[in-house]
């Protein structure tokens, strides 16, 4: 029996991918998410029990946005020639003119902690320079300060005059899947340890600072259940797991580490909703992503990558009519379909799997009249029409954040990787060096990436592209990753990719 | 430049009368010699390049071999005839010798040339005491089965180590750690010889127990540079060029001419010093110029020529060339980079790798205002004469030739022709020839004019000067450590600061590839005191400097390799002048570097706050940022602000 999902109309996707994943939270907003989900469970990280829902309390730390993104005065005041107390006197005046009332009015402790006023602006002036999103134009409560410690860490929000609700915007609960699927990997109990070490230092000098200008952190008023996540394992959740302990064991700052962390979930991410796609759809191949590595000339690689991205890009919608359309073949329906009230048995066979049509019928009342072929099709439509809003975009605009896809020298999109995803694939695959040919031979395994002509066999075998061109997309990574200084050649048929990161500290 | 062969001239031969003359001279007596040479050269079938073949080419010429010292030849002999034989790799990229030194030992073991020259790629020598070595010449060329068969061999004579069977076995780096791989699949277990073999490639270890590896690609490129030209210049086949007719009067056969520049006989051979430390800063950078390549670029240094087929000479073109008047096209030092050969063959991606590695020094392109001004007014302008004179003038083949001072003449007066796009194509031409000229003859002394200046590594003299301070073990000079360190703070916070004595370890607070970085985490000496700050030392695997940044007490020291692009960036950063041409790669790794550092510094505050138990480091309730400020004279000193945390 599935179960029922909340405040949905109808359950469809939610069975493919889980409640849900969302075009507009891109990777480092999930990642956001994630990190307050596991914040709160910082005694137990990414440990469910099992019968019991994974529940979270997010921190809101009104104060410290409001000083941060909803304070435009301070450089300004800062620049005046006034005496100390008079700048206090008159940023306080415009700030709190300003401030929600939800705790940013009490901020009086600001002129204890620090010694002059304009010490306080370059400490806002900081902050606000590493922030994610710091100049985008969006509302300023979905700002978010680095996260820099458990400080740090606040929910979207949205601010109205009748008061502060939390819409789902931003953090639609992606970062809440992101988290079960960890804790339901293999090593999830590892990984959360280890995360809560390197990335919840409440002693570190940012986040005291984050610290000072928050107060006391600010609580959302109820525990919060995370969303639904229809898998119970999956090789995608170990591959991610596996891809962060890499990554959190290089030598690099936490911090750093944290744009390697968001751009492997980010990709696995997408893997995930790429292969539940294919899997609803029948397709038993492995997803394959075909990489172009940017040239100047036109390449058929480079026809290639764009064709291999229309097809993944039409991966989801085909998985959603297909998975309303394979009811069609339950024992279920089969017995429906035979029983004295076809339409009324069909209608509960739909129910069950799908949440609909509602029982106690408003508008869609018509549609349980209908016949059971009638009622999938206007179930397949309306999955199919919801599914393009959001879900349905979530490939192309998560591809093209992580830096995986592109329109550069060409009107179509396609995959091919900038420098940064580059960047973090060594980070994750190499341990401290690796052969070239088998840096590439793993890209594809565990990502699917298609970059060279070994792991492009199938489709020069199919006439797709011959070994040449893709010969030379492969050698055209080997000298974006030597100018990456990712690459080390050795003689004319031998490159090491060594990752500057290493374990041991390296060179 | 041309010393005794200068007496021979009559005075009174022109362009005709030599022109007349050539139809009645006797053949050039050296042109079998020249002819087996230019078999050496760049050339789309260069047959002498092969070991294989070399032999015959050299009983048909009937010419004395060209013969180039082996010292790793000595050592394999050295290993395979001690009491404790062992197995030996010989690995090197295509053209580094591999054929050369198993043939070589084989021969020096005992071993036949006949079975030598007999099919198949591996052989077994029996002839030492009931011992056996079986050579595997290219490893390459084997089936899976049968260099899974000979690989095998090697492990276990590495593994037992007795010595009865040992293996010489010469393949190029990617080649056997592939075959070790496929060697591990096929027989589902992991070879025991990969990672050593790996490491020991990667200059990551120095050895692996009971293999000797040899790696001929890391040989001193400088060294064998000057052995490849002193043994081509130096050959018995030039004796005869004594009594050639072409090279005495008024007739300067460029060939000898540029056998003459290259043996350097009047300036302490500074063209092959010069070339030499274009090889090893070449070599330092990464690049990897075979014996092969030094062999061809010998070949075309003396040979090249544009109008002669395939761009290299003959005896037999010379009389031609001198009556064409085109004697300085052949240019040495225009030959160096390849300009000779046709379609410019040496700048294409097929090219041989050392005209790539030569090209990337961008000599002919870099220049300054005071050596342009030199070639362009120098004949005109009094203050610039006597310079002109010493440094352009007195080399009448290449130098002020009669056809440059046209060009220059035409250019300064402004020819309609000239004044037409393109229409100084010929003089710019002629200036960029006149660079390169000078790069190889400018005397050390003229520190007006420069020469690293001419080229993209205008620091690399400085370069050369550390890596010689560092082997004598003298005090690095004061001038470039301070640009180090000046290079190293503005990367770190993006800030143009001109601090020189400290380095700045600084964060952004979030990511460390943000553009600027205004937060101290913690600053060093510039030099290394007290066990912490900067030092500059020589790094013995990698064979080449680099910078250890210790930022704590006993803490680990994070080091950046020096390699010559490194150096330059870092120099010309603190200079303030930075070409866009410059590699991002450079960055990254600067980038990579600061991200080390920042950890360690990370590290090194977790570890003083262990240690000091809840105490923490910093006076308790309070927390201290450091922010960089920088004076308008470009000073940057920190500045402590204050948070009081407990409110």
């Amino acid at each position: 029996m599935r179960p029922r999902i909340e405040k949905v109309d109808f359950a469809v996707d939610e069975h493919i991918w889980g409640h849900r994943l969302y075009d507009e939270q891109l990777p480092h907003l999930t990642m956001l998410e994630f990190l307050n989900v596991l914040w709160s469970n910082a005694g137990a990280p990414l440990r469910e029990e099992p019968g019991r829902t994974v529940t979270y309390k997010p921190q809101r730390q009104i104060r410290l946005r409001s000083l941060l993104f909803n304070n435009p005065y301070v450089e300004a005041i800062r620049a005046r020639a006034i005496p100390d107390a008079d700048k206090w006197a008159e940023w306080e005046a415009l700030f709190l003119e300003e401030a929600t009332g939800r705790g940013d009015k009490d901020i009086g402790h600001l002129r204890r902690a620090f010694l002059s006023f304009d010490d306080f602006a370059r400490a806002i002036e900081l902050l606000r320079s590493s922030a994610f999103e710091g100049q985008s134009n969006k509302r300023w409560s979905s700002k978010f300060v680095f996260p820099f410690g458990p400080d740090a860490l606040y929910e979207d929000l949205r601010f109205e005059s009748d008061g502060v609700s939390n819409d789902r915007r931003f953090f639609a609960r992606t970062g809440e899947l992101l988290y079960l699927m960890l804790c339901r990997s293999a090593k999830g109990a590892e990984l959360g340890d280890r995360l809560v070490e390197r990335l919840f230092s409440a002693s570190a000098p940012m986040n005291r600072l984050v610290r000072t200008l928050q107060g006391e952190p600010q609580r959302a008023d109820d525990d919060r259940n995370v969303g639904y996540l229809p898998h119970a394992s999956n090789p995608r959740f170990d591959r991610m797991c596996d891809d962060w302990l890499a990554v959190l064991s290089r030598d690099m700052p936490a911090y750093d580490a944290l744009e390697h962390l968001i751009a492997t979930a980010g990709l696995n991410l997408l893997l995930y909703f790429l292969e539940c796609g294919a899997r609803a759809v029948g397709d038993a191949n492995p997803v394959e992503l075909v990489c172009e590595i940017v040239s100047r000339d036109r390449s058929k690689v480079r026809a290639l990558s764009g064709e291999s991205f229309q097809y993944n890009e039409s991966l989801s919608l085909r998985a959603v009519r297909a998975s309303v359309e394979d009811i069609r073949s339950t024992p279920e329906w089969e017995a429906a379909l035979a029983s004295a009230d076809p339409s009324g048995e069909c209608a509960a066979v739909l129910r069950a799997y799908f949440q609909w049509p509602p029982a106690g019928g408003d508008e869609d009342v018509d549609a349980a009249r209908a016949s059971g072929e009638e009622m999938i099709r206007t179930l397949a439509a309306k999955a199919e029409s919801r599914h393009d809003q959001h879900l349905g975009k979530v490939h192309w605009s998560w591809s093209r954040a992580l830096g995986l896809s592109s329109r550069r020298l060409s009107r179509r999109v396609r995959y091919a990787p900038n420098d940064r995803l580059l960047k973090t694939l060594v980070v994750a695959i190499v341990d401290d060096r690796m052969q070239f040919d088998e840096f590439l031979h793993e890209a594809h395994t565990r990502y699917g990436l298609v970059m060279g002509d070994a792991e492009g066999a199938r489709l020069v075998r199919e006439n797709l592209v011959d070994q040449e061109a893709l010969a030379d997309n492969r050698g055209r990574l080997e000298s974006r990753l030597l100018g990456l200084g990712l690459l080390r050649r050795l003689s004319d048929s031998c490159s090491f990719v060594e990752n500057p990161f290493t374990s041991k500290g390296g060179e | 430049m041309r010393g005794a062969k200068q007496e021979n001239n009559n005075g009174n031969s022109t362009m005709n009368d030599t022109t007349m003359a050539s139809a009645v001279l006797p053949p050039p007596p050296s042109t079998r010699w020249v002819r087996f040479l230019r078999n050496y050269g760049p050339l789309p079938t260069n047959g002498n390049l092969f070991d294989e073949y070399v032999h015959e080419a050299v009983r048909r010429a009937s010419v004395a071999p060209v013969v180039l010292s082996s010292p790793h030849l000595e050592e394999m002999i050295v290993v395979m005839t001690s009491a404790e034989p062992c197995s030996i790799l010989i690995a090197g990229t295509a053209g580094d010798g591999k054929t050369f030194h198993c043939r070589s030992l084989w021969a020096a073991l005992g071993g036949s040339p006949t079975e030598w020259s007999a099919p198949g790629k591996v052989k077994t020598l029996t002839a030492l005491g009931g011992r056996s070595v079986v050579f595997v010449t290219d490893l390459s060329a084997l089936l899976d089965t049968e260099s899974d068969d000979a690989l095998e061999g090697l492990e276990r004579s590495v593994s037992s180590g007795d010595g009865t069977i040992t293996y010489v076995v010469a393949t190029n780096h990617g080649q056997i750690l592939e075959r070790l791989r496929g060697l591990g699949a096929r027989r589902g277990r992991v070879s025991p010889l990969r990672k050593p073999i790996q490491d020991v490639f990667l200059q990551a270890s120095g050895g692996v127990p009971r293999l000797r590896v040899f790696d001929l690609s890391r040989t001193a490129y400088s060294r064998s540079l000057k052995e490849v030209l002193d043994a081509v210049t130096g050959h018995p086949g030039w004796e005869s060029c004594q009594d050639c007719t072409f090279d005495s009067g008024a007739r300067v056969c460029p060939i000898a001419e540029n056998r003459r520049r290259v043996v350097g006989a009047d300036d302490g051979g500074r063209l092959v010093g010069r070339l030499g430390d274009l090889v090893e800063i070449s070599r330092l950078n990464g690049s990897h110029l075979p014996i092969r390549d030094l062999l061809a670029l010998a070949a075309n240094m003396l040979l090249g020529h544009p109008d002669a087929k395939d761009g290299l000479m003959t005896c037999a073109d010379v009389p031609k060339i001198q009556d064409a008047g085109t004697i300085e096209l052949a240019a040495v030092y225009d030959n160096v980079f390849g300009s000779n050969l046709p379609g410019r063959r040496a700048f294409s991606g097929s090219a041989l790798p050392v005209f790539r590695a030569l090209s990337s020094f961008g000599i002919g392109e870099e220049t300054t205002n005071g050596i342009d001004g030199l070639l362009v007014y120098g004949t005109d302008d009094t203050r610039l004469s006597g310079a002109f004179a010493a440094v352009v003038g007195s080399d009448p083949v290449y130098g002020a030739t009669p056809v440059f001072k046209a060009l220059q003449e035409r250019y300064l007066e402004g020819e309609e022709e000239a004044r037409l796009d393109d229409g100084a194509a010929a003089f710019m031409e002629r200036l960029s020839g006149q660079r390169r000229r000078l790069f190889f003859t400018l005397p050390a002394a003229r520190e007006e004019y420069p020469f690293w200046s001419l080229t993209a590594f205008r620091f690399a003299g400085d370069y050369l000067d550390l890596i010689e301070s560092l082997a004598a073990r003298r005090p690095v000079d004061d001038k470039t450590r301070a640009r180090l360190a000046k290079g190293l703070n503005r990367v770190m916070t993006g800030l143009l600061l001109d601090n020189h004595d400290k380095l700045f370890v600084a964060s952004s607070g979030g990511f460390t590839q943000s553009k600027i970085s205004v937060l101290c985490e913690t600053e060093v000496p510039g030099r290394r005191s007290g066990g912490i700050g900067m030092s500059i030392r020589h790094d013995a695997l990698a064979q080449r400097p680099c910078l250890d940044v210790v930022l704590a007490p006993g803490g680990g020291a994070v080091t950046f390799g020096l390699a010559p692009v490194r150096f330059e960036f870092l120099c010309r950063v603190a200079e303030g002048a930075l070409p866009g041409s410059f590699s991002n790669e450079c960055l990254e790794d600067l980038l990579a570097f600061k991200a080390r550092l920042l950890r360690q510094s990370e590290l090194a505050r977790l570890s003083a706050a262990a240690c000091q138990g809840d105490e923490v480091f910093e006076e308790e309730g309070s927390l201290v940022l450091t922010f960089i400020e920088i004076e308008h004279t470009g000073h940057g000193y920190s500045k402590p602000v204050s948070v009081r945390t407990t409110p």
